[in-house]
């Protein structure tokens, strides 16, 4: 056991700190363009795709390198890449499933964010119940016939592409049914509708297919198999936020001590409160307990452990949490966590959502995450059989095998 | 960055393990509970031959070198098994002989703990329920004789077997911590029955007790009692991580089994979703243990605050495990027939010793804010 960073990762974050402090942009990234500029821009200086296999235009970096790039862009601030769930999710689907005309039309141009993509899974009838989902592929030769609805997909409004989960045999078990193609998104039969979501902003968006194309040389796998793939494209999670995100959560901390200086109550500040101070100490306790077990994951993964069931308890782990941080810091501050724009710099936060950052919109993101990528309740379910070993439940629908 | 244990480690935590299951069953520990002083002499003695006792002693008081990181692994078997020993507060009370005392003082108590011939304990406490040094209020006054040490200490572990007492007093120089021979003129033990049978408590009287000796200069032994109580709370965090460990075991080894509505009550939910939140506050329970225990050995700089998040964060963490334990039996779990309490006692009382979780919160918010 030794929890020293290795001289190598001293020396990596010495680099990137630097790199950061030079070109991070100092003014809001506005349009799409500046985005796309400052992705391309952190690619080519080896800080996105970096655990992709150099042969497909990744860097063939480490977890930990990875994580303390996170780490880094959290401490400064630096606005976000644009193409997460291509780069984190969907393009490492194509490695493992695509075939090698996919891998070389896709990739690179997901790497450097030339072309954006999206997710289509969840749909207003299929959730947690992902398999029951509706949306048909016919089979027209060539290429599928797509109609159906999808929701909750981010970055719909920018996408160019997106992989879709589609029913394309209902004679079968739901689980069995389903395939997984790439679909154009820029195409006469594809509809996005942006969804404004609680924070009064809109990252989601519903997407309706009505007699959309999707080609057969986009097909990932072979027919049936879409439900396999998805389970593997969910389980990647490789850790690689673990450090930024409570970074994060450290300097949004630090804002709620200034502010608990600053604001009076009783004729001293809310500092000198013990009630105040009991909350402060057990949310930084939970803070640091957050980062200790980050390090924990990046050090099994350092050693190609592998952490698939276990990143349910991380994800559960982080997600809860951060509910009971932005309420805790909502319960100190009162009123001064309500505002939607910052009056005062201690109302001021990196939300990391690219959303205006006050508490009031971190409290309101908080949400998302016990919701996302498999609820809490999902979660539970997978540590319960995965980990623990614990009986299936009866469930009406499951099929004898 | 390597949060595994060494293979050497893991040995001793696998030789923990076999020698535990093997000699503290819970029959031992129920014997144990109903025994006078609590604690068993030849268990005592197989944990010197096991290295344990002297496991961060100096190689040359016969110990094996090792650190906090090495006891942590110890404690967290001792909680699993629950079992009654004086074991934490005699090697947390060498360690404090090891850092502050002279040639003369290690060569008398170090080689004895190390080979089970002395045990020891430290008085944190006084009348205020107050862990931090400065609420000392036994007093100690020098005469030509020497030391004369007046007050009460309180819920001091294991006082009845120890051989030497670790006695912090308020002296005109500051707090100096004494090395008081528990069968000195004056002073008077006084066993407390807690809700724990397996954490002996005793409180302590000192009326003009003689004590010969100092440990480390008079005046100088606040930052010392804050760094014992920072691996104490290490240590009791380790303990406590082993109980709830053992808690969660039993809760799923008996949900897969225990059948109700014709389905082993672990397919449901609600039993399956609880399991679930006690693995997560255990796996986090053992990372802030682990961290603490290692920012220790490592004097990292955020030892300190470490070591209050694992005291404080852990504390919660096995108080619910455990009581999550006894809900997921139901009614069997309430009996003392059933071993599920030994744990959940144990946790409990660890829960208040070395600072409770209020106390640490305190430091933490203090440490972070600088106010």
């Amino acid at each position: 056991m030794d929890l020293n960073y290795s001289s190598e990762d001293r020396a990596f974050r010495d680099t990137c700190r630097a790199w950061m402090e030079a070109n991070v942009p100092r003014h809001d990234l506005k349009t799409l363009d500046e985005r796309k500029q400052w992705h391309r821009k952190l690619y080519e200086a080896g800080y996105v795709g970096m655990l992709w296999p150099k042969a497909y235009g990744g860097w063939g970096a480490t977890a930990m390198q990875q994580a303390i790039v996170q780490d880094e862009m959290a401490r400064i601030g630096a606005p976000p890449t644009i193409n997460g769930l291509g780069i984190g999710f969907i393009g490492p689907t194509i490695i493992v499933h695509g075939t090698d005309w996919q891998k070389e039309r896709y990739l690179k141009k997901m790497l450097t964010a030339e072309e954006i993509w999206c997710q289509l899974y969840s749909e207003p009838n299929a959730g947690s119940d992902l398999a029951g989902l509706k949306t048909r592929a016919e089979d027209a030769g060539d290429h599928f016939v797509v109609n159906g609805q999808k929701i909750w997909t981010s970055s719909g409004p920018i996408a160019d592409w997106g992989i879709l989960l589609c029913r394309t045999d209902s004679k079968v078990a739901k689980h069995k049914g389903i395939s997984c193609v790439l679909l154009n998104m820029r195409q006469p039969g594809v509809e996005v509708r942006p969804l404004k979501q609680i924070t009064g902003h809109s990252l989601f968006s519903e997407v309706f297919m009505t007699n959309a194309r999707a080609e057969k040389r986009d097909l990932i796998g072979d027919l049936g198999q879409g439900w396999a793939i998805a389970q593997t494209t969910l389980g990647y999670e490789r850790g690689g936020n673990s450090l930024g995100r409570v970074t994060r959560y450290a300097i949004s901390f630090q804002q709620l001590v200034k502010a608990a200086k600053e604001l009076r109550r009783n004729g001293r500040p809310l500092i000198q409160d013990s009630a105040v101070r009991a909350k402060l100490g057990k949310l930084y306790a939970e803070l640091e307990v957050q980062r200790y077990a980050g390090l924990r994951v990046l050090s099994a993964l350092s050693k190609g452990e592998g952490v698939s069931s276990a990143s349910s308890i991380t994800k559960l782990s982080y997600t809860e949490f951060e509910k009971r941080f932005y309420e805790t810091a909502l319960e100190i501050l009162g009123p001064h966590g309500h505002g939607m724009s910052a009056t005062a710099d201690y109302e001021e936060i990196d939300t990391s959502s690219g959303e205006p950052g006050t508490w009031a919109t971190a409290f309101l993101w908080s949400r998302a995450g016990t919701i996302y990528s498999g609820s809490s309740e999902i979660q539970k379910n997978i540590i319960g059989e995965r980990v623990l070993g614990l009986p299936k439940e009866v469930r009406a629908d499951r099929v004898k095998a | 960055m390597d949060f595994a244990f060494s293979s050497d480690q893991q040995l001793l935590k696998n030789a923990a393990r076999s020698f535990l299951d093997e000699h503290a069953k819970p029959a031992t520990v129920r014997l144990l509970w109903d025994d006078a002083r609590g604690e068993s002499e030849s268990l005592w003695k197989d944990m010197a031959q096991l290295g344990w006792l002297g496991l961060s002693l100096d190689e040359a008081y016969g110990g094996a070198g090792l650190a906090m990181v090495e006891s942590a692994i110890v404690l967290d078997e001792i909680g699993r098994a629950a079992l009654p020993t004086p074991y934490w507060p005699t090697v947390l009370a060498a360690t404090a002989i090891a850092d502050a005392g002279t040639d003369a003082q290690k060569k008398r108590w170090l080689p004895a703990v190390a080979t089970g011939d002395a045990r020891a304990t430290i008085a944190f406490l006084d009348g205020d329920l107050d862990w931090s040094p400065d609420a000392t209020a036994t007093r100690a006054e020098k005469s030509s004789e020497g030391w004369r040490l007046s007050g009460a200490k309180r819920w001091v572990p294991w006082a009845h077997v120890a051989n030497v007492l670790l006695v912090p007093a308020r002296t005109a120089e500051g707090i100096t911590l004494f090395l008081v021979d528990p069968a000195a003129a004056g002073l008077a033990l006084a066993p407390v029955q807690g809700m724990d049978f397996g954490t002996r408590w005793v409180h302590v009287t000192l009326d003009n007790v003689r004590a010969a000796e100092t440990l480390g200069a008079p005046g100088s032994a606040a930052p010392l009692l804050q760094l014992l109580m920072r691996r104490g709370a290490v240590g009791a965090a380790a303990e406590m991580l082993g109980a709830a460990r053992r808690c969660l075991d039993m809760a799923v080894g008996y949900a897969k089994v225990r059948e109700q509505f014709g389905q082993p009550i672990g397919s449901f939910q609600a039993i399956r979703h609880k399991c679930s939140e006690m693995l997560l506050e255990v796996e986090n329970s053992h990372a802030a243990v682990y961290y603490a225990a290692w920012a220790l050995d490592a004097r990292a700089d955020d030892a300190d605050v470490a070591a209050s998040v694992a005291k404080a964060y852990v504390g919660d963490a096995a108080r619910k495990v455990c009581g999550e334990a006894i809900q997921v039996h139901g009614g069997i779990g309430f009996t003392w027939e059933y071993d599920l309490h030994l744990y959940f006692k144990r946790a409990k009382a660890l829960e208040t010793m070395y600072g409770d979780g209020d106390y640490h919160r305190e430091l933490i918010t203090r440490m972070v804010s600088g106010v």
